[in-house]
């Protein structure tokens, strides 16, 4: 088993840090993929999509056969939503943008990490998740100091934040559709 | 919202689901013990059930169905992992199938002509074309909902193989219930039975299979 595999491995069975360690190490490789075949679309939209993808990854990793290769795992989820993700926004009507590059301003460059839909989907969370979501996401707090802030129990804050990201997924699908 | 503040919100949550797999064994014990139960209840074993499992033509009903039964939840496990789509394998399906088709054949060739349009039509065709959907729904169910918690990016050949699997199953419960032995009667209204029900799930489940 690979340094992914390890990791995925730990992760599965509990341990916080070597999923995030993992996470953080996929994350460059499927932005790669994301880009090379939804190019097209932009680079903030690709990130949109790298979102998503993520989030996928979160909510399926119980499919991860433990010991099985990593690569054809994730690959195959990364590819399932890339497509999906193209179908959904048509692929018809893009130009590319090289064409316009001469009439267009040039943008003042945002963050090309930074995403608008999954920050529009988590305000359509509960208040309560949708705090959760950016107090543990963006301010870096713990589950615990999470829930000292929400005056929840850390093993509430834990169903809560699964439940969060569930939710996002349900919401993702209704808004592509 | 950046990629690394979703990357840290994801993080801290260590809550996993089930693996999909854990779901199909337990569900479809329950589903098959119900089937057992229905047909007992409301049918009734056929009173030489005993022998109906030794002697061979009456007991390759149970084998197929139950060859269809195995290699399709094998193929929906395979099927409900992402990357199942390049290492599931059709030909056991095919295989199965294959024998079902030759020994039909075999059977039309063994049965004197005018002996051959009352094997085929027999005497319960109709229960038998009623019974195997209705017994199929907990299996097909089971197994449909189990594949909705993997991730499978195949959703109609993994609703195909729920499909067949889960009637296949139920035929083979039916089966104790059913005297009809000539394989000119159940391969033909077995088939057709598990065909139908096959094609309503692969209809529901490549809707219901999407993530």
């Amino acid at each position: 088993m690979d340094d992914w595999g390890t990791l995925l491995t730990a992760a599965n069975s509990g341990d916080g840090r070597a999923y995030a360690t993992f996470l953080r190490t996929v994350t460059p490789v499927l932005r790669g993929i994301v880009r090379a075949k939804a190019g097209g679309l932009g680079v903030a939209v690709c990130e949109d999509v790298l979102q998503e993808v993520l989030l996928a990854v979160h909510l399926k990793r119980n499919t991860w056969q433990t010991g099985a290769p990593v690569r054809p795992w994730l690959y195959a989820i990364t590819r399932y939503k890339v497509i999906d993700a193209l179908r959904a926004r048509g692929r018809g009507i893009l130009l590319p943008i090289e064409d316009f590059s001469d009439d267009l301003a040039a943008e003042a460059g945002p963050d090309p990490t930074e995403s608008a839909d999954m920050a529009k989907m988590i305000a359509m969370l509960d208040d309560r998740s949708a705090r959760l979501v950016q107090m543990i996401g963006l301010d870096g707090a713990s589950t615990a100091e999470a829930g000292q802030a929400l005056n929840m129990s850390e093993g509430a804050v834990r169903v809560a934040l699964h439940r969060a990201f569930k939710a996002l997924a349900v919401l993702r699908e209704r808004h592509v559709k | 919202m950046k990629t690394d503040h979703l990357v840290a919100a994801l993080a801290a949550d260590t809550q996993i689901d089930r693996p999909p797999a854990s779901w199909i064994l337990p569900g479809l014990a329950l589903a098959l013990a119900t089937a057992v139960l229905a047909i007992w209840g409301t049918l009734g074993f056929r009173e030489d059930l005993m022998q109906s499992f030794a002697t061979p033509l009456p007991a390759m009903r149970y084998v197929l169905t139950l060859a269809l039964g195995v290699t399709g939840v094998r193929l929906a496990l395979a099927l409900s992992r992402p990357e199942g789509r390049g290492l599931a394998h059709l030909w056991p399906l095919a295989a199965v199938a294959a024998l079902a088709l030759g020994l039909l054949l075999w059977a039309f060739a063994a049965t004197p002509q005018d002996g051959r349009q009352m094997a085929i039509v027999g005497k319960t065709m109709a229960t038998c074309l009623i019974s195997i959907p209705l017994l199929s729904i907990l299996p097909v169910g089971v197994i449909l909902f189990a594949l909705h918690k993997g991730a499978t990016t195949a959703p109609a050949l993994a609703s195909f193989a729920a499909g067949i699997a889960g009637s296949g199953l139920a035929a083979m419960v039916y089966a104790t219930h059913c005297t009809e032995d000539s394989p000119l009667f159940y391969v033909t209204w077995y088939g057709l039975a598990i065909t139908g029900v096959t094609l309503v799930s692969t209809l529901i489940g490549t809707r219901l299979l999407r993530w």
